[in-house]
């Protein structure tokens, strides 16, 4: 075990440089998973909350996008990938995102499709469930419809719609790998063609930095949570414990635990 | 108990069909009168309009046929031939000969001598070889070829440091692959492109412009359909594939040399680019095995 370990790590500082390298295929994950649910956010976000302004239509259309969660990711690259080839070849010489149609183009629209339906539920839901009362006191104070929807039930929806994005984000990351299957030049290569070559040691590093990105797709979107969201809305500072103590610990000014 | 039962009809079976052989056998002299042959393939298209070919040929020829098609891998289908289940197939020499614990060479006619030698004590008869090959081909489209002027594997050195490379995950660390295109070739490529093995991903790399030179198997339709340049493996890297009738031994007792001389003559006309040509139309334009195997029959006049 120690052994094997020793291999990763002599695998990690000899397999970093170069188009087949770990920082390049690294880089091509991150862009590929950033771009998938960054999509997938600029369509979800608007129609979840018009949705959940209105409380129109949102139970059908959750489950109308969660089609693409009930759909196995694997199942969306094969049968994306015959498409995009043919579209491809229809395409002009040129035109960067196409190419082959192997590879970014089948991947995008599978992990798109698993990245719609958390942020879309939790955006609708988030909306809907703001306090009719505040709404209704904004309505009140002369706002506008479209005002409404961006200076009070957004805002008061955030923690919500930021968690679907992280959960989105994560899932996206964590599935990324089967992009390799159409030639992707992902992190998913070092887990398929060490696959190919029963190279457990390849295998082991390309999961262990799968692993390692999703920790870190978490963790970023807990900095962004606590960047974006008002204070008080904040789902940690609502769940926290810790927290909690401490703030009561401040009230009657008691040592502040560790 | 229920096997021993089975065990018991197939015994009946086996004694039964054994004394009608020996009823027709001893009662007509004709040359194509005996035991009925019974034609097997594996679970590819190719091996079914092979298949198709020789059960045709024999049965054209006044000989009594039965065809067994798509029974599965080769685990499945050696096993039956042996047992009798079935009497002929086509097969290919360098798998068949490491399938059954031999080495496997680049040369076609020591395979073939490898393979005779090892299917003798085996109840079975390896007849001549074809000349088509189903094996590692690497192939370049033809506006590829026509620039740089490629029609051998040798010719790739001109442009080294300069073409792309696409194929099966572990290209890069096989001696018919990579190594060997360095070791034997000395050709070196800008870079290397994992795809699948010989699969659709190749196809799109290589019609998208994704690669320069992609691995695929040198019978596969889709080089006749796309009108890719097989690349002559004119320094022997791959280990010789011909295709190579397998007939049970007894069966080809049972009857006449013209048997076998029959079979050699139809074998002796099986090309790659006609066998590609074949998987083209089976394959791709959905044609049946059968009405393809009649045309090329009658096309050589069998």
């Amino acid at each position: 075990m120690i052994e094997f370990l020793g291999d990763v790590a002599v695998w990690f500082t000899e397999h970093w440089d170069g188009d087949n390298g770990y920082l390049m295929r690294l880089w091509n994950t991150i862009r590929l998973s950033a771009l998938a649910t960054l999509t997938a956010a600029m369509i979800a976000i608007p129609t979840g909350a018009l949705l959940g302004h209105y409380r129109r239509f949102g139970v059908s259309a959750v489950a109308v996008v969660n089609i693409g969660r009930a759909l196995p990711s694997f199942g969306i690259i094969a049968l994306a990938l015959p498409i995009t080839i043919r579209i491809a070849s229809h395409v002009p010489d040129g035109v960067p995102i196409f190419g082959s149609g192997l590879g970014f183009f089948p991947a995008f629209v599978a992990l798109f499709a698993l990245a719609l339906p958390p942020i879309f539920t939790n955006t609708f839901t988030g909306v809907r469930e703001v306090d009719p009362g505040t709404v209704e006191a904004a309505r009140g104070m002369g706002l506008t419809e479209g005002k409404i929807l961006r200076s009070v039930e957004i805002p008061l929806a955030s923690p919500v719609i930021i968690a679907g994005l992280r959960i989105s984000a994560v899932q996206v990351v964590a599935t990324s790998p089967l992009a390799a299957l159409v030639a992707y030049g992902g992190l998913g290569r070092f887990i398929v063609d060490g696959f190919s070559i029963q190279d457990n040691v390849q295998i082991f590093a390309g999961a262990l930095l799968v692993a390692l990105l999703a920790i870190l797709t978490e963790m970023s979107f807990g900095w962004l949570e606590r960047r974006l969201v008002p204070g008080p809305l904040q789902l940690s500072a609502q769940d926290s414990p810790t927290r909690k103590l401490r703030r009561r610990s401040r009230e009657i000014s008691l040592p502040i635990p560790p | 108990m229920r096997r021993l039962f089975r065990n018991r009809i197939l015994g009946a079976t086996v004694v039964a069909l054994a004394l009608v052989a020996a009823a027709c056998g001893s009662g007509e002299d004709s040359d194509t009168e005996g035991p009925t042959i019974v034609v097997g393939s594996t679970n590819f298209g190719e091996q079914e309009i092979l298949g198709e070919i020789f059960a045709q040929a024999l049965e054209n020829a006044g000989y009594s046929v039965e065809t067994k098609f798509q029974l599965g891998t080769r685990e499945v289908v050696n096993p039956a031939l042996k047992s009798g289940e079935i009497d002929l197939i086509a097969e290919y020499t360098g798998t068949l000969l490491t399938f059954e614990g031999g080495t496997s060479s680049t040369d076609s006619d020591q395979t073939h001598d490898d393979l005779v030698t090892v299917l003798e004590g085996q109840g079975l008869t390896a007849l001549e070889y074809a000349p088509a090959q189903d094996k590692n081909g690497f192939v370049v489209t033809a506006a590829t070829a026509s620039e740089y002027g490629l029609s051998n594997v040798s010719d790739l050195a001109g442009q080294n440091g300069n073409l792309v490379l696409g194929g099966p995950p572990e290209c890069p660390n096989r001696e018919f692959c990579l190594i060997g295109l360095g070791s034997v070739y000395g050709l070196d490529f800008a870079s290397f492109k994992p795809l699948d093995v010989g699969g659709p991903l190749t196809v799109a790399a290589l019609d998208g412009g994704e690669i320069d030179v992609g691995l695929l198997f040198t019978s596969d339709g889709v080089i006749a359909a796309k009108g890719y340049v097989l690349l002559e493996d004119d320094k022997l890297l791959q280990p010789a594939e011909n295709i190579v009738p397998v007939i049970r031994t007894s069966v080809l007792d049972e009857y006449d040399s013209d048997l076998s001389d029959l079979l050699n003559d139809v074998v002796a006309e099986i090309t790659t680019a006609e066998l590609s040509e074949l998987n083209k139309r089976f394959g791709l334009d959905a044609e049946d095995a059968d009405a393809l195997a009649k045309e090329w029959l009658a096309d050589k006049g069998f």
